[in-house]
């Protein structure tokens, strides 16, 4: 995924952050239950994962403002496990903002210049052009009160980006923004680290958010890391069955069958999996996308339980036995209620779980 | 449409005559005093009442630079209530932002304890204060009245300033944190500015507790220091009352707090954090 310039960088980069065996409790909640993590020098990393999950955890963790029970961080191979926030030259934008409402936007930016010792006559200066990358430089003399909602996350940008941190950490960044003006600033964020090249560590809930904005991202639930990898390798490739059912909107169909050599079977269809080598035969979960399953031909009985007109395509909702299956027709026709189709599915594009531990079968 | 109209009207004015006679209620005394204050001794006693009279300046004149002048005691008020109240600041600023922020063993005892102080009435207080003091050798001292009035003023200044910094959110010191501010530097230049309105409450309050006191100050107070509340009394004998005298000592005696009520005032509306964090901030 990384463009040569990048890899370059990479090699004699600043901001190589490693986790290993991070635990976290609150009372008897357990946050964190091992976390190793591994982001490279100017890599733009995701954490995603539903609300609870243990993401914005690890954030903290990163930032110094969380202290882990156990395990070991280091960044540029300095342990810094046990370092205070302001010691790590770490840079955050809180899901709130934080800025600070009784200054200016000149004085919010030019805090942690003034806390780091830079000289006063080099601080407005900076301020200007960290305030000119995120086109601020006209508000400076305002308070955080009078912007709005953008220009407030703007200014908790500029004052993050200011100082050259080795590691910048976006905490829901967009989460407070109408969906309109997230959609915007995601490519001027995306943007903006590419100028900055600081290694950048961005929590989401957002799935979308993640695949579209990250060079790599850490899938976590329930206060684990499932899976690490490219926004490519997590959605064609998910560890197991819980990243499936997380990842790409609508999710993954999962379904009961069994396999028979190279031969899965779902009731009376059956289809090949050529590229399946020696797994030994039993019942799997069948994992496929809505967009890869066909209408028509001699495939899985279907009755239409729900159509949903998305203008260029259509969304259907199948019923086979109990089960729902999400198909995404890439036209609009019409259906009649309850009519009854058959559904193929593109072997290419099928994923095979292990139904007890929900791992990956590979094909 | 017009009958909405009638009946707004009427609730306005129901209100307004309310609150007019409210307001007469509470300011009448002062207007009296202010009434009284111009009088001569003899005028005041006149019955009925005159509603026109000769007002004279001469009360004023006489409290303040008069064989018995409050002059002396104005300025023990002063410095007895300006160095509890600056003493109450720089002690209860940090210790509020302990109890709020800090994770000390022994909080919620401790928070307790505080507060406990402040339930014991005053009057039990006066003869273990005076056995105490006299032990110390602080009777009738600055040192001593000013201590016992940090007894009262700090609990009550701590807790005011803990709920006036509980509310604003974690993430902005956690910010100054990573802004490479230590715990001192985001306290001055982050927590406080943004209190500024709850010390200000705190200040008025403070001074107006330690400058109204009498209890205290006639039990353990004496000739170095007797605040104008126990001066005051000088105009009160067995034999007779100076009503116009003690009227314009106690207007006298208002002006200080006035001053500051108004210009404390300007800084509570100032100290209000509207907008810093969504959704959070005193609104």
């Amino acid at each position: 995924m990384s463009s040569p310039m990048n890899q370059s960088k990479r090699a004699h980069g600043r901001g190589r952050v490693s986790l290993r065996g991070i635990r976290k409790s609150f009372g008897t909640f357990e946050a964190l239950k091992g976390i190793d993590l591994d982001i490279e020098p100017v890599e733009f990393f995701a954490l995603l994962g539903p609300s609870g999950s243990g993401k914005t955890t690890t954030l903290r963790v990163l930032a110094g403002l969380t202290p882990p029970d156990e395990g070991l961080m280091t960044v540029d191979g300095v342990d810094v496990t046990h370092s205070q926030p302001g010691e790590r030259d770490v840079a955050m934008v809180f899901q709130n903002y934080a800025l600070y409402p009784h200054m200016t936007l000149e004085a919010n930016i030019g805090f942690p210049l003034k806390m780091d010792g830079v000289p006063k006559n080099q601080i407005p200066g900076m301020v200007r052009d960290a305030a000119a990358k995120v086109k601020i430089d006209h508000l400076l003399h305002r308070r955080p009160g009078q912007l709005s909602g953008g220009q407030q996350q703007r200014c908790a940008l500029a004052r993050a980006i200011v100082r050259q941190p080795r590691l910048f950490l976006l905490d829901e960044p967009l989460s407070n923004l109408d969906a309109q003006l997230r959609l915007e600033t995601r490519v001027e964020l995306k943007k903006l680290q590419r100028s900055l090249d600081v290694t950048t560590v961005y929590v989401t809930h957002d799935q979308e958010e993640a695949m579209t904005i990250a060079d790599r991202m850490a899938v976590f639930l329930d206060g684990s890391i499932v899976q690490v990898g490219t926004p490519d390798e997590v959605f064609n490739k998910p560890s197991n069955v819980d990243v499936a059912a997380f990842i790409g909107s609508p999710s993954m169909n999962l379904i009961e069958g069994h396999l028979n050599g190279k031969t899965v079977s779902i009731g009376d269809y059956r289809f090949d999996l050529p590229k399946l080598s020696n797994h030994p035969s039993g019942n799997v979960i069948v994992g496929i996308r809505p967009s890869h399953i066909a209408l028509g031909g001699a495939g899985l009985t279907a009755n239409l339980y729900l159509s949903e007109n998305l203008g260029e395509s259509m969304l259907l909702n199948f019923k086979v036995g109990d089960n729902l299956i999400k198909v995404r027709l890439p036209e609009v026709r019409s259906f009649t209620d309850n009519e009854v189709v058959h559904l193929t599915f593109d072997s290419a594009h099928v994923h095979l779980f292990d139904p007890k531990s929900g791992i990956r079968i590979d094909l | 449409m017009k009958n909405r109209d009638s009946t707004k009207y009427l609730r306005n004015a129901t209100l307004f005559a309310l609150a007019s006679i409210l307001l007469f209620i509470w300011v009448f005394p002062l207007v009296w005093a202010v009434v009284v204050s111009l009088k001569s001794e003899a005028e005041v006693l006149a019955y009925p009442p005159r509603i026109i009279f000769e007002a004279t300046a001469q009360n004023f004149k006489d409290a303040l630079f008069g064989g018995v002048s409050i002059l002396p005691s104005l300025i023990t008020s002063l410095i007895v209530s300006t160095a509890t109240t600056i003493l109450t600041i720089l002690i209860a600023v940090p210790a509020a932002y302990a109890f709020a922020r800090l994770e000390l063993r022994g909080k919620k005892w401790l928070g307790f304890y505080t507060l406990a102080t402040q339930m014991v009435p005053p009057v039990g207080l006066v003869i273990p204060y005076f056995l105490i003091l006299n032990k110390v050798g602080w009777l009738d001292s600055y040192q001593g009245m000013i201590t016992v009035y940090l007894t009262f003023s700090l609990p009550f200044a701590i807790w005011l300033l803990v709920s006036y910094m509980e509310d604003i959110p974690r993430e902005m010191e956690e910010a100054a944190f990573l802004d490479k501010a230590n715990r001192f530097q985001a306290l001055w230049h982050v927590i406080l500015p943004q209190v500024r309105g709850g010390i200000a409450v705190t200040i008025i309050f403070v001074f107006l507790n330690a400058w109204n006191e009498f209890l205290f100050a006639v039990q353990l107070g004496g000739n170095t220091v007797r605040p104008v509340t126990v001066a005051m009394y000088n105009f009160v004998s067995v034999e007779q009352t100076l009503w116009a005298k003690l009227s314009a000592a106690a207007l006298i005696a208002m002006v200080p707090m006035i001053i500051i009520g108004i210009t404390a005032q300007k800084q509570i509306v100032k100290g209000l954090t509207v907008g810093a964090v969504k959704g959070g901030g005193r609104q």
